[in-house]
Order: structure tokens, then C-alpha cells, then sequence
């Protein structure tokens, strides 16, 4: 292990070295440069720990890695503004209510009103409940602060500072800095020789010992998400001033992706590690910005330096150990559908699709015809995601691979095969991917395939072999002398195509393959033992997910006509795969929700335009994510249920289901009383150990480092 | 015949030394007891063995082939299938489905060709869940999922069968059940080691026991001389079970 670390370090200092020298910018590597690049870096880097700080004390006492870390951060900002700018309050009161006072109290209340009842779910569920509010706070902020409209924060004392090394350090970012420092420390002392500081280490080390010792884990939870979300504002407020406010997702996403990467370096717990991630990671983007230039095809690299740091620090950690169960609080009850009624299924759904299209205003068909594409892309999911376990950030990336080599080889002329090509393309993308990512697991490859997800559509897809920059013609097709050319036309093929991918699917859903990855999902240790090789498995599953979006893709371009990288950026890919898991990971019919959720919205918007209409577009797909926390399953099966007994012949099934609940709640309860006698009159074996782990809905990580 | 051997394995958490040079071997045809006080690292040689869990010293043969460089679904393709003492069924499938996803993986390296249907129903009758097929393995009560992994593990088709505390969760009569199978499984050939705390089933159903004690086998024999020996005596004083 310690060896592989080594060469992979060797590797990226020789990449680096190699990189440098073919951009070198031309300016001498003098003692004054180096100097300057401190004065850069270093209040950098205090942002950057502020915000991975955060986030690292949040993940480490509650489990809940916070996606929406950077969104609080950017609603602080904007909350800073309205207070100092809009409002003209002084500076120092304007910090303190939005660090000191809102912040710890909107952390508290995210705390009570959501995180607590993610303690123990699933790990897809907890990352997009988060993700969802990263993109439900993104879509608040759009709405009352208008982005068209110029917000920018007035640096702490403007235009001042002093001279170091011919470069001068503003008040502002030497504030930045001390504020940094200060809080090493003041951590350090939190955290060592506070009640609460040394409660919240106790649950780190051992949540179960921690709470038989009568730390309350709640109490410990609130403080920690208080902390974190301080911390976030603080980080927001001291970037706001260096970045461009209107561009409210590259705020959100200027101290998300470095805390990210700080906080691996730290492996999620150690504080001075991240500290460590922080001052490389600013180092490297000011050694980029004053020693290298990029052009060209490689423009966009200095942008996504933290998303390359943080590829490459998660493929370092060693391979992680094999999974067994979760002991999850969510119970799946999602029946598996037989390829017979989902060919019936599916066919009703391809004429209720086209029969809609003909319903809807031309604008709103477009917009369905996209859905339709997006909710191919989707599928891509439903293998990977939805069966196997495996998280997966980046569908839409590799449509834009499907896409761009659709357009290569064959989608410029509209050759059908094209589209073979595409999803061709795509599949050992998909495989490399898990070649190299596939030693992760949950959070970790998620927090990979981010990376690569952002990196992908930044800079792969900009080659000269992708989009070039530009964007390509595709044309959409005649095939069989029938021209697709109308949207509506466009949408039947769309419909079709979602269809029988859709039934191939559950026709492998139902084969042992398909029984192999649920099988995978639900226990890796189990799986291993019967023979499984889990190695081979998920790259299979990888390259089929890749080929599914990458066919998604030659069909989005298609609908586009026009495509250029942009039409793949992560941000809206983001959004799908929350869109996907809200509807429900595991059904084709998720996919089919996640592509056509906002329609109804934007219908609303045709028939009534206000701010908050518009702004629900992206605030409802973020705050539905909060659903999943009652229904895991997805909305479709909570939808499903709800109309079940409306059918004939499943009136009983809505009593039984309350039965199941009612018998469920009265074993947690029985569960619950037996916990306190626990350990007083016999001792502990490890069932009631696993019983108190159950009923404090312990991580699995912890319940698998005791067996 | 085949022959599974532990030789001098450790396996150290930090500062707790778990497994402490264990040795013992487990041979087809016999039911092997490891039984010891809560703590004693029974699981963490099952995991040993099943390659989850590298040890900090020793080895793993099976007929003299060392383990050490092969990978868990390497281990169970060479007929080693275990059960888990947290449970660890796929809760997600049904009781017939679990036993078939061992079933159909198996004839990737099985030398003769079968239905994995027919497989699966047969060894599901020879556990007796038959009634239990369809049903989702996570609404079952512990004991009938400890079957399932019992089941699911018979479809490897295993020469080495490790079951970790396999009664717990069961009834009386279940567990006389499960005894007299364990017995029946041996005389067709496989090899058992059982992990148990029900001392009634351990003396009934093992031809010979090893008894560990933080980590080191402090005793063995047959099991009149195990549950007359003084070492034994005073390992299990003061824990629960009886001898
Ligand atoms: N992954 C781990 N990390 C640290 N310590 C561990 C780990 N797994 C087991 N242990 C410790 O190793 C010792 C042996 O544990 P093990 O589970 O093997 O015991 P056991 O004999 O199976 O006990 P029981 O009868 O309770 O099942 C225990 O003290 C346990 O706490
Ligand atoms: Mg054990």
C-alpha cells in the first residue's frame, strides 16, 4: 500500500514538473516571485480551511457530508451584502449578525428540521438531500437577489493594505488570513479542553461509547452543524470580495471543490491534514495563475485545479475494505417489475408521451423533447446507481463523450450508427472510470466521479477530438424516409428509444446478473463470499451506465442540433442525478421523472411569470429531495402507492401497508425500551451491541471497523 | 478430501492483539467446534479465512495451497462459503433469489452443468425455508435469515462450510434441526467449523472443538474432554454460557 502511494505520488510530481515546464508563463522563479506567491496563497488557503473546516466537523460528528457547505457559504455573502450594502450597516455589525448570529442559527435549524433524519439513511439519500439544498439555496438566492443586477462586497477597508515583496497585501486578505490562524487555534482549544469540544471528539472516536457515557449525540450534532455553517459564512464572506457574485454557482462552487479537496487530504478527520490540503492546494492555484499560462484547448485548467487535486488525492487513499450491509433505516419495498408488464407499461408510455406532445405549446414540446433525452441519460442510473450502489455524479459527462463522438464519427451527415458509436465511446470511459475510481466506495467515489464530472466537461470535452470549443452541427435524422426533423416527430423517436432501452433494462433487472449487482448493493462482503468478483462487476456496470448516457447524449445532441460542451456541464448534471433519485434510482419510471419534472413548472411560468415561479424551477428540485428522506424509494413508488387503491383488486393494499407501519413503529418502540436495560443485567454481546448501533443509526463504517 | 489449515495466524487492531497464533485445521467429513468467551476473535478468523480480514502473521492453506494472495470470491471459488454473524443477507432480494445468486455465480467454475433454479429449490428444502422463497429477506426474523445465509452458502457448493453462531435467533426445535443437517452435511463430505454459543448443540453435532481465548486456542479435544477441562472451566467463568 505504502509503496503504491509512493509511486502514484512520484507520478503526479513528474506530471506536475511536466506540465509546468511545457506552460512555464516566462517569469523567473526569483526569491521576490516566491514571495509574492505567499502573500497570494496564504489568505487563500485560510478561506479554503475555514470552509473545509466546516466541513470536516460536520462529517466526522454526524456522518452527513454536507454538499450544501459552499451554498451557505454564498447565501451568507448575499445576506452580508444586503446588510452592508443595501441596508449601509457598519461592517463589523454586518459580520457578526451574519457569521455569529444567522449563520450557527440557520445551521441549527437545517439541523433540526432535516440532517437529524438522515442519521443512519442511506448514503445516496443523505448526499442528495444535500445536494438538493445546494441547489435549493442556489435557486433562493437567484430569486431575491436578482443575479442580473450587480452585487459585489466592498473589500474590508478598500483600496489599503501594505507592501510585501512589491506586491501589496489588502487589509482584506490579511484579515482573511488571521481569521484563519485564529481559528487553528481556536479549534484546537474547542476541541481539547471545552465540554462541548471534547463531547463532539468523543462521538468521533466512538458514537455508542460516546452515548452509553451520556453524551447526547443531538446536542453534539446541533453544535457541530451550528459550527460548520459559521464557518461557511465566514469563508463565503471573506471569497465574496474575490469572485463575481453574479455568477451565484462559481460562488457557491469557490470554496465547495477546495474544501472538498482539503478535506480529503485530511481524510475527512484530521484538522491539521486539511489545513495542509488548503495551503497546496492555494499554492498551486496561485503557482498556476503567476508562473504558467494555458491557452488554447488546455484554457480552462487553472479553473478546475481543485477538481484535479481532489481526483487525485481520493485515487491515493488505499483500496477501502469491503462493505458489508448497512444497517440503514430505510426498508426498500419497491417491487421488481417482470419484463412483460413493463413492455406494456412502457408501450402506454410512449403514446401517453407523444399524446402529451401534441397538448403542450411548441415551446413547452421542446422542452419535453429535451426532458425525454435528459430522461435517457438518466437511465444510465438505474444499473449503476439504482442497483448496484455505485454513486455516480457524472451521467452527463459521459453523454457529452456520447455526444462529441456521435458527432465525430458519422451524427454530423445524421448516420444512425452514429449513435451505436456514441454509446460505444462512451462504454470505456465508463470502465476506465472504475478501473481507477472503482477501489472507492460511497462518498469517496462520489466525490471522484464529481471531480471528473467537472473536469470533463471543462477541459476532455473541449479538445480538438471533443468539441474543439465550438459547437458541432447535429442534425437530427431521417431514417426510413421518415423525417424527424418536426419536435414532434423528434419526440416519438425520443419516446421509443427511452422505451426499449428502458425494457432492456428490466429485462436485466431480472436476469442473475442483474440479481448480482442488488446483491452487490446490499452486502460487498457477502457478495465476495459467494463468488462474486466485485472488481469485475463494477467496471461491467460502469461501461453499461457510460454506453446508456453516452447514447443519451447522441440523442440530446440530436435534439440540439447546435452542441457545444456547454449543453453537459456538471452543474445541470448534478441536478439530474438529484432529479433521478428524487423520482426513484431503482425504476425506469424515475428516469422518466427526473427528465420531465420541471415541465409542469414551466408550464405554470407560461400561464403566470413571477420571480418566484421562474425561481421555483430551481428551488423545487432541490427542496423535493427532502421528500426521499420519507419515501427512499422514490416519488414515483410513493406516488404509486398513494393511486394504489384507487385500482381494483389493490383496495387492501394501502391497509396492509398501514399494518406494516403500525408493526414496525410498535417493534422500534419494543427496541427502544430494551436499550437502557442493555449492559445492566447481562453483558454486552454482539447483538445487543448491534441493537444499540441500529437504534443510533451508527454508520457503516463504524459498525464494519468493530466486526 | 480437503483440508483447510490455520498455521500461526495473528491479527492485531491497533494496540489489541485479536488472533493470537491460532492453529487448528478443519478436514471434510467432520464438524469442527470453535467456540470461546465473547471477544475471543472466533469472527475475526472467519474473516481471516474468508479473506476479508488480512492477518498480521500466518497463513491459510487449503490442501496446501496457500490463500495469502487470494482474493475473497477466489477463496469461495475454491469451495471455502461462509455465514455472517451480523447478519448479512441480501436483504433487498427474496430467500429464493439469495440462494440463486449463489447458485448461478457458482457455474462460472462448476465443472458440470445445471439449472441454478432446480439448485436453489432443492437446497431451500434441505434447509427447510421452502415457505419462506418468496419473501424479502429483510422483513425476516433473525433466525430465518441466519437460514437463508446457510442456504445461500450450500449453493457455492462448498468443501469447507464456516457458520458463525448459525442457532442464534432459532428455536429449540429449529436448532435440533439445524443440528441433525450439520450432521447429515458432514457425512456427505464437507467440512464444517462451527462457530456457536449454544453449548448443547456445540457438544451434540462436533467431532472435536477448539476452544479460543483471547485470540490463542487454549484447549481442544473431543467434546467430553473439552467440557472437563480446567482451562475451559476458566475462560467461560463469569461469562454466560454454560457448560
Ligand atoms: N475491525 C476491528 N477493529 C478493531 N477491533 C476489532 C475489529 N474486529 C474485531 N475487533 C476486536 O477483536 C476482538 C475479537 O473480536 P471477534 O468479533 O473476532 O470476537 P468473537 O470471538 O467473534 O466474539 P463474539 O462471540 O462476541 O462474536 C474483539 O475484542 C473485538 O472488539
Ligand atoms: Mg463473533
Amino acid at each position: 500500500m505504502r509503496s503504491r502511494q509512493l509511486v502514484a505520488g512520484l507520478v503526479l510530481a513528474a506530471a506536475f514538473v511536466a506540465v509546468s515546464i511545457q506552460n512555464w508563463a516566462g517569469n523567473d522563479l526569483s526569491l521576490k516571485a516566491i514571495e509574492q506567491l505567499l502573500v497570494f496563497a496564504l489568505p487563500l488557503a485560510g478561506i479554503y480551511a475555514l470552509a473545509a473546516t466546516g466541513l470536516v466537523v460536520v462529517y466526522s460528528t454526524t456522518g452527513v457530508f454536507n454538499f450544501a457547505q459552499g451554498a451557505i457559504g454564498m447565501l451568507a455573502a448575499f445576506v452580508y451584502w444586503q446588510l452592508k450594502v443595501q441596508w449601509g450597516w457598519s461592517t463589523w455589525i454586518a459580520v457578526t449578525v451574519t457569521v455569529f448570529v444567522l449563520a450557527p442559527l440557520f445551521g441549527i435549524l437545517l439541523e433540526r428540521a432535516v440532517m437529524r433524519h438522515l442519521a443512519g439513511q442511506d448514503l445516496v439519500i443523505q448526499l442528495m438531500v444535500t445536494v438538493g439544498l445546494l441547489l435549493g439555496f442556489v435557486g433562493i438566492a437567484v430569486t431575491i437577489w436578482d443575479p442580473n443586477v450587480g452585487h459585489s462586497v466592498p473589500a474590508f477597508f478598500p483600496e489599503q493594505g501594505f507592501q510585501i515583496a512589491g506586491v501589496v497585501l489588502t487589509w482584506h486578505r490579511f484579515i482573511a488570513l488571521c481569521v484563519a490562524l485564529a481559528l487553528v487555534v481556536g479549534l484546537r482549544f474547542l476541541l481539547y479542553s471545552t465540554r462541548a469540544g471534547i463531547a463532539m471528539r468523543a462521538v468521533v472516536d466512538n458514537r455508542s461509547l460516546a452515548a452509553l457515557n451520556g453524551v447526547s449525540a443531538q446536542q453534539v450534532s446541533m453544535f457541530a452543524w451550528a459550527l460548520g455553517s459559521s464557518l461557511a459564512a465566514l469563508a463565503g464572506v471573506l471569497i465574496a470580495n474575490e469572485t463575481d457574485m453574479s455568477a451565484l454557482g462559481s460562488l457557491t462552487l469557490a470554496t465547495l471543490v477546495p474544501a472538498f479537496a482539503a478535506a480529503a487530504v485530511g481524510r475527512m478527520r484530521s484538522l491539521p491534514l486539511t489545513y495542509l490540503g488548503a495551503l497546496v492546494l492555494a499554492l498551486l492555484q496561485q503557482f498556476a495563475s503567476l508562473f504558467l499560462s494555458f491557452g488554447g484547448r488546455w484554457a480552462q485548467v487553472p479553473n478546475r485545479i481543485p477538481e484535479i487535486m481532489l481526483f487525485a488525492v481520493l485515487l491515493m487513499r488505499p483500496a477501502a475494505n469491503l462493505r458489508f450491509a448497512r444497517l440503514t433505516a430505510t426498508r426498500r419495498h419497491a417491487r421488481v417489475a417482470k419484463p412483460r408488464s413493463a413492455a406494456a407499461g412502457l408501450v402506454v408510455l410512449v403514446f401517453a408521451i407523444a399524446l402529451v406532445g401534441t397538448l403542450l405549446s411548441s415551446a413547452n414540446l421542446a422542452r419535453l423533447d429535451e426532458g425525454i433525452g435528459l430522461a435517457l441519460v438518466a437511465l444510465s442510473l438505474v444499473p449503476l446507481t439504482g442497483w448496484a450502489g455505485q454513486v455516480s455524479f457524472a451521467p452527463l459527462a459521459f453523454a457529452g463523450v456520447g455526444a462529441a463522438a456521435f458527432a465525430h464519427w458519422g451524427g454530423t451527415q445524421g448516420h444512425p450508427w452514429a449513435l451505436l458509436f456514441g454509446a460505444l465511446a462512451a462504454a470505456p470511459v465508463g470502465a476506465v472510470l472504475s478501473l481507477i475510481a472503482g477501489r472507492l466506495q460511497g462518498l469517496y467515489l462520489g466525490l471522484a466521479t464529481f471531480a471528473f464530472a467537472y473536469f470533463t466537461g471543462d477541459v476532455i470535452l473541449n479538445q480538438p477530438f471533443a468539441f474543439n470549443g465550438q459547437s458541432l452541427t447535429t442534425p437530427r435524422p431521417t431514417w426510413f424516409g421518415i423525417s424527424f426533423n418536426s419536435d414532434r416527430a423528434y419526440l416519438v423517436l425520443l419516446s421509443i428509444a427511452f422505451a426499449l432501452v428502458a425494457f432492456l433494462l428490466v429485462a436485466l433487472r431480472n436476469s442473475a446478473w442483474g440479481r448480482r449487482l442488488v446483491a452487490m448493493r446490499d452486502s460487498e462482503a457477502a457478495a465476495a463470499t459467494v463468488g462474486v468478483n466485485l472488481f469485475e462487476t463494477k467496471i461491467a456496470v460502469f461501461a453499461l451506465s457510460a454506453a446508456i448516457a453516452g447514447l443519451g447524449g447522441g440523442f440530446l445532441a440530436m435534439f440540439y442540433g447546435h452542441t457545444a460542451s456547454n449543453a453537459f456541464d456538471a452543474l445541470v448534471g448534478l441536478a439530474l442525478v438529484l432529479q433521478i433519485v428524487v423520482g426513484g434510482v431503482a425504476l425506469v419510471t424515475g428516469a422518466v421523472f427526473a427528465g420531465v419534472f420541471r415541465l409542469p413548472i414551466q408550464i405554470l411560468q407560461d400561464h403566470w411569470d413571477s420571480k418566484w415561479i421562474r425561481g421555483l424551477q430551481q428551488i423545487a428540485p432541490g427542496f423535493a429531495a427532502l421528500g426521499i428522506i420519507q419515501s427512499p424509494d422514490g416519488a414515483v413508488v410513493a406516488i404509486a402507492d398513494g393511486f394504489a387503491p384507487l385500482i381494483p383488486g389493490r383496495t387492501s393494499e394501502r391497509a396492509e401497508r398501514a399494518k406494516r407501519t403500525r408493526e414496525r413503529r410498535a417493534a422500534a418502540r419494543a427496541r427502544e425500551a430494551k436499550i437502557p436495560q442493555l449492559g445492566l443485567t447481562e453483558p454486552f454481546t454482539a447483538e445487543t451491541i448491534g441493537e444499540i448501533e441500529r437504534r443510533l443509526g451508527i454508520a457503516s463504517e463504524l459498525a464494519a471497523g468493530r466486526r | 478430501m480437503s483440508r483447510l489449515a490455520v498455521s500461526d495466524v495473528s491479527v492485531r487492531f491497533g494496540g489489541l492483539l485479536a488472533v493470537d497464533g491460532a492453529n487448528f485445521s478443519v478436514e471434510s467429513g467432520s464438524v469442527i467446534g470453535l467456540i470461546g468467551p465473547n471477544g475471543a476473535g472466533k469472527t475475526t478468523l472467519f474473516n481471516v479465512i474468508t479473506g476479508l480480514q488480512t492477518p498480521s502473521a500466518g497463513s491459510v492453506t487449503l490442501d496446501d495451497r496457500d490463500l495469502r494472495r487470494a482474493k475473497p470470491y477466489k477463496r469461495a471459488r475454491l469451495g471455502i462459503a461462509r455465514t455472517f454473524q451480523r447478519l448479512e443477507a441480501f436483504g433487498s432480494l427474496t430467500v429464493r433469489e439469495n440462494v440463486l445468486v449463489a447458485a448461478e455465480m457458482r457455474k462460472r467454475w462448476a465443472t458440470t452443468r445445471y439449472d441454478a433454479g432446480i439448485v436453489a429449490d432443492k437446497i431451500l428444502a434441505r434447509v427447510g425455508i421452502t415457505a419462506l422463497a418468496e419473501a424479502r429477506c429483510e422483513q425476516l426474523p433473525t433466525g430465518s435469515a441466519r437460514l437463508v445465509e446457510l442456504a445461500r452458502a450450500l449453493a457455492v457448493d462448498p468443501r469447507i462450510l464456516l457458520l458463525d453462531e448459525p442457532s442464534s435467533g432459532l428455536d429449540e426445535d429449529e436448532t435440533d434441526a439445524l443440528g441433525a443437517l450439520l450432521v447429515a452435511l458432514a457425512r456427505d463430505g464437507l467440512g464444517v467449523l462451527l462457530v456457536e454459543h449454544d453449548m448443547p448443540l456445540v457438544m451434540t453435532t462436533c467431532d472435536y472443538i477448539h476452544v479460543l481465548d483471547f485470540g490463542r486456542v487454549i484447549a481442544q479435544g473431543t467434546p467430553t474432554q473439552v467440557q472437563t477441562d480446567a482451562e475451559v472451566q476458566r475462560a467461560y467463568l463469569g461469562s454466560k454460557a454454560t457448560m
